[in-house]
Parts: structure tokens; C-alpha cells; sequence
């Protein structure tokens, strides 16, 4: 039954394009090689803060912050692990104080109630073709509530962990070099996440 | 292994996770173990309600956030690095900054406005003989996208400091109408295969399924199910074939679906759609996933779909 996310995660660089030489180059000054370089994985960064903090805004603020952060910091990368993996831990880092200062203000529901009724905020990022789809509509009614607060009751780190490996395909072993802990951990994290997940939309088929 | 260990060990199990010879024990136990059979199936019900959140970012947000970026970028917001060597170029994203010397939070109103100033740049660099305030008609409308192709320092036969910078503009317009007008269909139909936007083609093939009476929509989906490379476009296409899978062309990409994509999501709904139907025609291909599927729950169905038909599970 071993799932891998619908959209996996990686580098979409040309084959040709050497990475180590666009960071090299990018430690040297290139903004353009910088360019080069944050087009190969900025999709997704994109996709991951977009998921994972269910807000545009948001989206935005992680993924300039964590490019900014590695191009300011891009002098301290060693090469003694990969790109990506240093990469995500900087993502990781600001979504996960996005995570946690949320979880502090108990605010911003992806589902909030309004005077007209029940609305998605993430309807804003739906296309207008989807206010045509009725079916999806009601999904988003019936379960975008139930599902967006089975994962606000997830801890920032569970919910990290879920999102790495659910959505973004990763495996344990690499989420725990990101997140700086081991796969056991890794492990033990995303069996709580699956066991809250399915505890609270168990009948949602 | 125990019920107790097994409903543990399913969640890794389900996400490939586990060593083969756990993951070996967990399938022997859930053969035998109706309850703990009914955990896995919920841990994939699961999965699948909460596979139907994914949302793809836009191309307009990316290139946004891109702009944004790279606009930080060269007005010197991250100085850390060694500063590259002055050219043309770099004077003209200076000059670029001076501009815009707006706070790093400003966001699309000043993206949309950086556009426009763009188009205003490359009017003033093309319009040698058109001096004093421009026009608003000559500026970039709100709804042109520009983006650099190329920049040239001196350009062949021009003046000296003459810079040449080639402009990508693409018009955005919106077009609404009725799904039975055959200009929306050939839009849509045109969406669907839009490569650079798999977002894109995820809402087409969204909105296409729901039409897929059509003969040229069955095709179309079955294209995109055969085709695509984004899984997420390839699962909303199977869904919309899930009323023919009775129809032996569909069946035939399905199974090919099934003997080669890459995505194990995929797979299993296109296992489910196969299975659904019993198909003497079919034992050869679920033969031959039974021997290279390393998917448990595929593997499984095509056992048992095999099993139904009272065929041989291997090959032999």
C-alpha cells in the first residue's frame, strides 16, 4: 500500500545544469546562477507553504524569506549534505514558526463562519471554474471544515512531518535529516499524526 | 505479529516505510485479520479525503512571488554575498531599485505596478524619438505580464551605452461562457494540455470529467490518464473515466496505467477501476502486476481479482 505524494518533490533542473556549479557560482556573487537556482526548487517551496499554511499570504512570506535566508547564507553551505535538505530546513523552520505562532493566537481557521454562512478562506485560491462544480463545493462545505480541524489539532510538528511525507513524498529518513532529529522520531511523529487524522475523519467516505 | 503491533505498523506500512520483511508479516496478517483489514482500509480512506485538499499554487502567485524575489534580490536586500561584477545589467536593475525602493512586505499591488513600470522602461529604451511624459496608452496595461528575455549591451549599429532588453508580454483576458458553447470546450480542451500549468490542467481536467459523455472528452481524459505528468491531473482524469470502465479502450489504458505509472495512487485507482469488472482479457496484466507490484494494496486486488476468476496468481 506504500503511498508517494502526488507531486514529488525535487530539483527541476536540466540534467545538464551542474548544481554544485550554480552554487558555487551563486557563492561568487551570480544573481543570475541564484535565479537558476531557486527556479529548480521554488515550485515546490511554493506548494509546500501553500499546503501546509493554507494561506497565500503566508505562502508568500515563507517563500521570500526562506530564498532571501539562502541567499544571504549561501556562503555557510558546505556541501556536506544535499541542497534540498538544507534547503527544506530553512523552509521548514519559518513554517514552522508560522505554525506556532498560530497555535499561539488560536486564530485564522481555514473555515470560518460568516453572516452568508460557511466560508473556505482557501477559496481564494480556487479558480472560478470551481464555483461551477457544485460537487466540489459541497465537499469543501461538508468536509473542509472536519479536515482543516483535524490537522489544526495536529502539534506543528506532526503536522510537518504528515505534510513532508503525505504531500510532499519524502521519506522518514530524509524528513528527520531536515527536521534534525532521526527517523525513529520521524517515525513516531507521523504515526500520531495518522493515528488524530484517523480518529477524526475515519467516516468521511 | 499481533493486532496490536500491526495497527501500529500501518500507517509506515501504508507509506512504504517498513522493511521488507515487516511489511512481508503485516501482509500475512491482514490476509488473515478482518479487523486489522478494515484499519488499513481506513488508514486509505483517509488518505484519500485528505489527497482531495492538495492545492497546486498558481502560476500567477509563483511568478509573483518570483518577481518579488528577485526584485529583493537586486535592490541589494540580501548583501550577504560577494557582489558580482558591474555590467550593463546590474546598472539596469540598480537603476530598476531606485525606482522601487518599497518595503520588502509590498505585495501584488506594487508586483502589478513593477509590471507596468516595466512596460514604461521598455517604452522609454524603444522610443528613441518620443520624449516628455508618456502616454497611458503607451504604458503596459494592468493586464500584460512582462517578463525579460534577454538583455544586450550595445546592440549591433546602436549608440554607445545603448542597451537592447527583449520583453516576453502575455495579454490576460477573461473568457466565460457555458461548457455546450464549442469555444469553451476548445479552450478547455486546450487548458487540459497546457504544459508549463499543471494547476491548470488539474482545474480543467476537474471541470472536463463531468462531461465526459462526450467522445472528445473521453479521449482527452484518457490522453491525460496515459500522459500527464502530474499524478494529481492523471487521478482527476481516472475519476472522470469511472463510468466506462466497462468499455474495452478504456480498459486497455487503464491497464497500461496500471502496468507502468509510477505513482502508486494512480495505480490504485486504476486497480480498483479494473477490478471492478470481471475480464477474462485481463488475467495477463494482473498477472504480470501481481509479479512486479511492490504497491501491497495492488498487488492484493489483483490477487483476488485473479482468485474470482479462478486464474493462476503467477505466471508460471
Amino acid at each position: 500500500m506504500a503511498q508517494d505524494a502526488p507531486g514529488a518533490v525535487g530539483a527541476r533542473l536540466s540534467p545538464k545544469i551542474d548544481e554544485a556549479g550554480l552554487i558555487r557560482a551563486v557563492q561568487r556573487g551570480d544573481q543570475d546562477a541564484f535565479e537558476q537556482l531557486v527556479r529548480a526548487y521554488d515550485q515546490s517551496v511554493l506548494r509546500l507553504a501553500v499546503n501546509l499554511l493554507r494561506s497565500q499570504e503566508d505562502a508568500r512570506d515563507v517563500f521570500q524569506e526562506a530564498f532571501l535566508r539562502v541567499y544571504r547564507s549561501i556562503d555557510s553551505f558546505r556541501f556536506d549534505c544535499s541542497f534540498h535538505t538544507w534547503l527544506y530546513r530553512i523552509v521548514t523552520n519559518i513554517c514552522l514558526d508560522h505554525l506556532r505562532k498560530r497555535k499561539v493566537r488560536k486564530e485564522e481557521p481555514a473555515v470560518v463562519d460568516t453572516p452568508e454562512g460557511p466560508l473556505d478562506r482557501m477559496n481564494d485560491f480556487e479558480e472560478e471554474a470551481a464555483h461551477a462544480d457544485p460537487e466540489r463545493n459541497l465537499w469543501n462545505l461538508q468536509l473542509g471544515r472536519r479536515i482543516e480541524g483535524a490537522l489544526a489539532g495536529l502539534t506543528p510538528r506532526e503536522r510537518m512531518v504528515f505534510e513532508l511525507r503525505h504531500y510532499q513524498g519524502l521519506r522518514l529518513r530524509n524528513i528527520g535529516e531536515i527536521l534534525g532529529t532521526s527517523e525513529e522520531a520521524a517515525k513516531n511523529c507521523l504515526f500520531r499524526a495518522t493515528q488524530k487524522m484517523r480518529t477524526e475523519l475515519g467516516d468521511c467516505q | 505479529m499481533n493486532c496490536e503491533s500491526v495497527v501500529k505498523l500501518i500507517p509506515l506500512y501504508f507509506y512504504g516505510e517498513l522493511p521488507p520483511e515487516e511489511e512481508e508479516q503485516v501482509e500475512q496478517h491482514l490476509d488473515g485479520c478482518a479487523s486489522c483489514t478494515r484499519q488499513a482500509e481506513l488508514q486509505r480512506d483517509v488518505a484519500a479525503a485528505l489527497d482531495r485538499r492538495v492545492v497546486e499554487p498558481s502560476a500567477t502567485l509563483l511568478a509573483e512571488c518570483r518577481h518579488d524575489l528577485m526584485r529583493a534580490v537586486y535592490r541589494g536586500e540580501a548583501p550577504a554575498v560577494l557582489p558580482a561584477r558591474a555590467t550593463p545589467w546590474t546598472h539596469f536593475r540598480n537603476g530598476f531599485a531606485v525606482l522601487f525602493p518599497s518595503p520588502l512586505r509590498w505585495r501584488t499591488p506594487v508586483g502589478a505596478m513593477a509590471l507596468v513600470a516595466l512596460g514604461f522602461f521598455s517604452a522609454r529604451f524603444t522610443q528613441s524619438g518620443a520624449p516628455g511624459p508618456l502616454s497611458a496608452a503607451s504604458m503596459a496595461p494592468e493586464n500584460v505580464i512582462s517578463s525579460v528575455r534577454s538583455v544586450q549591451a550595445g546592440p549591433p549599429g546602436a549608440a554607445s551605452g545603448e542597451v537592447q532588453i527583449v520583453l516576453d508580454e502575455t495579454r490576460r483576458r477573461v473568457v466565460s461562457g457555458q461548457f455546450d458553447d464549442r469555444n469553451i470546450q476548445r479552450l478547455m480542451l486546450a487548458a487540459a494540455h497546457d504544459e508549463n500549468n499543471p494547476g491548470v490542467r488539474v482545474e480543467s481536467v476537474d471541470i472536463l470529467k463531468s462531461h465526459s459523455d462526450s467522445a472528445e472528452v473521453r479521449s482527452l481524459l484518457l490522453n491525460r490518464v496515459a500522459q500527464d505528468p502530474n499524478p494529481g491531473v492523471r487521478l482527476k482524469a481516472l475519476d472522470g473515466l469511472q463510468r466506462f470502465t466497462a468499455d474495452p479502450e478504456v480498459r486497455k489504458v487503464l491497464a497500461q496505467v496500471l502496468l507502468h505509472d509510477e505513482n502508486p495512487g494512480v495505480r490504485i485507482q486504476a486497480v480498483d477501476a479494473l477490478t471492478s469488472h470481471t475480464d477474462d482479457n485481463m488475467v495477463g496484466v494482473l498477472q504480470n502486476v501481481v509479479q512486479k507490484e511492490d504497491n501491497g494494496y495492488v498487488r492484493r486486488r489483483c490477487e483476488k481479482a485473479l482468485k474470482d476468476m479462478n486464474a493462476s496468481i503467477g505466471t508460471f
